[in-house]
């Protein structure tokens, strides 16, 4: 794929040209993109000297879907977008409608908590993720199998509460879709006993491995001012020493009862953001036990059958039940006109919803705060002077995800 | 063109940010076009060092100028090393209303690097021009693609206007690198880009030539053309 530049029919633009400069396009289908990625890179020898990232190829109008859907529909396509993690899509799309419908203080005790522990082991499966293809993308094949093992245990659990391993769809306007299932806490159980030795054993293969300390250490190094220019949140900004935390900050959907620490280090290369993220993953860990703890049986949902359906027992015996229900399936609920802003903290950083509402019974604008196109574009000034080999590293490092970068 | 999107039911507000309920998502600033860069700049002094968004809405009908391109800026200490210097951070929103007819305003790739991509998002998706921008193209939809899909009056599906995918994946892919693809250099691409172009029967809103012989379809672009089933 590479060649030496012809003179007359290059169209990218140079900063300057000489004759050992070269242009190589990694993508878009390159294993070690994580997805539709690719990157136009001019390279002098294996030193990059310029790096332009072109994303757009897994576009699939996702924000243009939802308006063309009723508000709880919404969601399906909400979810596909950061596939990694879909339940903190979902969860911050449908703070937003709640705070538009003036109900966001009425969520139950017991939803907000389910909503808090879903959340929490999707950052812990979307890091099992990142970790198990940044360790393939440094020829460290065993841990991936140690992590999508312990991810696939995780899927069971969403698929237990939602009936689907990726995309559950569970979480509803005023609480969730239904209860936990029964088994579900042994199940939890289970995952919670697994976490700690697996964890224990994906550090030794992986943490302080040498091989991968050697690649990972001072390379792709940012500072803290960089981080703030080019709008990095989660990890990556966590890495470079600032202790922005949206769960933290502006604490959501119950967060505020839970106790963890925000995981910072002061480096700011590949290796403190792989020990950010897996520092996370303790932190993450550690919630869900407070939650696993604090889970008391109660309702699931906020008892207000204009916006939720009526519980489905209740349709034979009620006139009013199965009326609330037809209207709700047939032409949605109606939200009240207006503009909001809400941000969750994602497995990526902060992940933002702008939702307004015309009034009627879809949404009217779904804009969505993508963490990882502000990271994954921080890689234009991250790149150059960097071993292309590195190029591999550092993406792997920022942890995009395409569903969401290209929506 | 007329949208095929289902108008939604009950629909009462022609803008939905003059009479939001009070929530206490953030400060929210309105200004006109012209101030947008001396209060964003303010802004950045002030301490809202991030900004974490730039996207767009469109509300036809409205009284104010058609689009709204939001900014939403975060306030968050600089050399913070400790959760208690980061301190309260604080969210304000910037809402600048720009016309059907003109839409430009200026760019904020200077003040914020990482406005690149995002204001690139809102022209490509709404047809707002940003003055100043380094690189101004497309960035989520083809390279050749016409029409703004996230503006209102833009079909769901219906006419499609996907003219020449291939060639227009290769431009984005190959031709812009200069490598050859399939061992076509860069030029033959170009030219055939160029050819696919100039056949392309397929203008917004036209009706596909009359049926043509096998051996003339296989000259002509492939047309995803679909019929709209929805209105």
């Amino acid at each position: 794929m590479t060649t030496a530049i012809p003179e007359s029919s290059y169209s990218v633009d140079v900063v300057e040209r000489s004759a050992n400069r070269m242009v190589l396009s990694m993508g878009p289908q390159h294993p070690s993109t994580h997805g539709v990625l690719q990157i136009i890179t001019e390279i002098e020898g294996e030193i990059v000297t310029k790096a332009s990232p072109e994303i757009g190829y897994l576009h699939t109008g996702i924000e243009k879907s939802a308006e063309n859907l009723f508000w709880s529909q919404a969601s399906t396509v909400i979810e596909r977008m950061d596939y990694l993690s879909p339940l903190t899509n979902a969860l911050c799309y449908y703070l937003a409608v709640e705070k538009l419908l003036g109900i966001d203080g009425e969520i139950p005790p017991r939803a907000q908590q389910v909503r808090v522990l879903l959340c929490e082991l999707s950052r812990i499966a979307s890091h099992c993720v990142w970790l198990g293809t940044g360790g393939i993308d440094l020829g460290a094949l065993t841990g991936f199998f140690y992590c999508f093992d312990l991810r696939e245990r995780i899927l069971d659990l969403f698929e237990a509460s939602g009936g689907a391993r990726m995309h559950p769809n569970y979480i509803r306007v005023g609480g969730l879709g239904r209860d936990l299932p029964s088994g579900f806490l042994e199940k939890l159980d289970g995952v919670i006993a697994m976490y700690g030795p697996r964890m224990r054993d994906v550090r030794r293969l992986l943490q302080k491995n040498p091989i991968l300390q050697d690649r990972m250490i001072d390379v792709g190094i940012i500072a803290a001012d960089d981080a703030l220019a080019w709008s990095l949140t989660g990890p990556t900004l966590r890495a470079t020493g600032i202790p922005y935390d949206v769960r933290r900050a502006f604490p959501y959907g119950g967060y505020e009862a839970y106790d963890f620490d925000v995981i910072t280090r002061t480096e700011g290369d590949s290796y403190a953001r792989f020990l950010v993220r897996l520092d996370e993953m303790e932190q993450s860990m550690r919630i869900v036990r407070q939650v696993r703890d604090a889970l008391k049986p109660g309702p699931i949902a906020i008892d207000d059958t204009k916006v939720m359906p009526p519980p489905k027992e209740t349709i034979a015996l009620s006139m009013e039940a199965l009326i609330h229900h037809f209207k709700i399936m047939t032409e949605g609920f109606r939200v009240p006109p207006g503009d909001v802003y809400q941000a969750v903290e994602g497995p990526r950083g902060e992940l933002g919803y702008y939702v307004v509402s015309d009034g009627g019974n879809r949404p009217y604008r779904v804009r969505t705060r993508p963490p990882s196109l502000y990271n994954l574009q921080a890689l234009k000034g991250l790149a150059p002077g960097n071993l292309i080999a590195d190029l591999v590293v550092i993406i792997g490092s920022l942890d995009p995800v395409f569903g969401e970068v290209d929506r | 063109m007329p949208s095929s999107q289902t108008p939604p039911a009950g629909a009462t507000a022609l803008d939905p940010t003059a009479v939001r309920p009070d929530i206490a998502d953030a400060r929210i600033h309105r200004v006109p076009a012209a101030e947008l860069r001396a209060t964003l700049e303010r802004l950045k002094g002030e301490g809202f060092g991030m900004l974490l968004d730039v996207g767009g809405a469109d509300y036809p009908g409205r009284e104010l100028a058609r689009f709204d391109v939001v900014y939403h800026l975060l306030r968050i200490g600089r050399t913070a090393t400790t959760l208690a210097e980061v301190g309260a951070p604080d969210r304000v929103r910037v809402l600048c209303a720009v016309g059907e007819a003109d839409p430009v305003l200026p760019t904020v790739t200077d003040l914020w690097p990482s406005a690149d991509w995002a204001e690139r998002e809102v022209y490509d998706l709404f047809g707002v021009r940003f003055d100043g921008h380094p690189d101004l193209r497309r960035i989520q939809m083809p390279d050749d693609w016409q029409g703004y899909p996230l503006r209102k009056d833009y079909p769901l599906r219906g006419p499609a206007l996907e003219r020449t995918p291939r060639p227009s994946f290769a431009l984005k892919s190959n031709v812009a690198a200069g490598t050859p693809a399939s061992g076509k250099t860069a030029a033959a691409l170009q030219r055939q880009i160029a050819q696919a172009r100039g056949n392309s029967s397929f203008a917004p809103g036209s009706v596909p030539a009359a049926a043509a012989t096998p051996a003339q379809l296989a000259q002509q672009p492939v047309n995803l053309k679909t019929e709209d089933t929805k209105s």
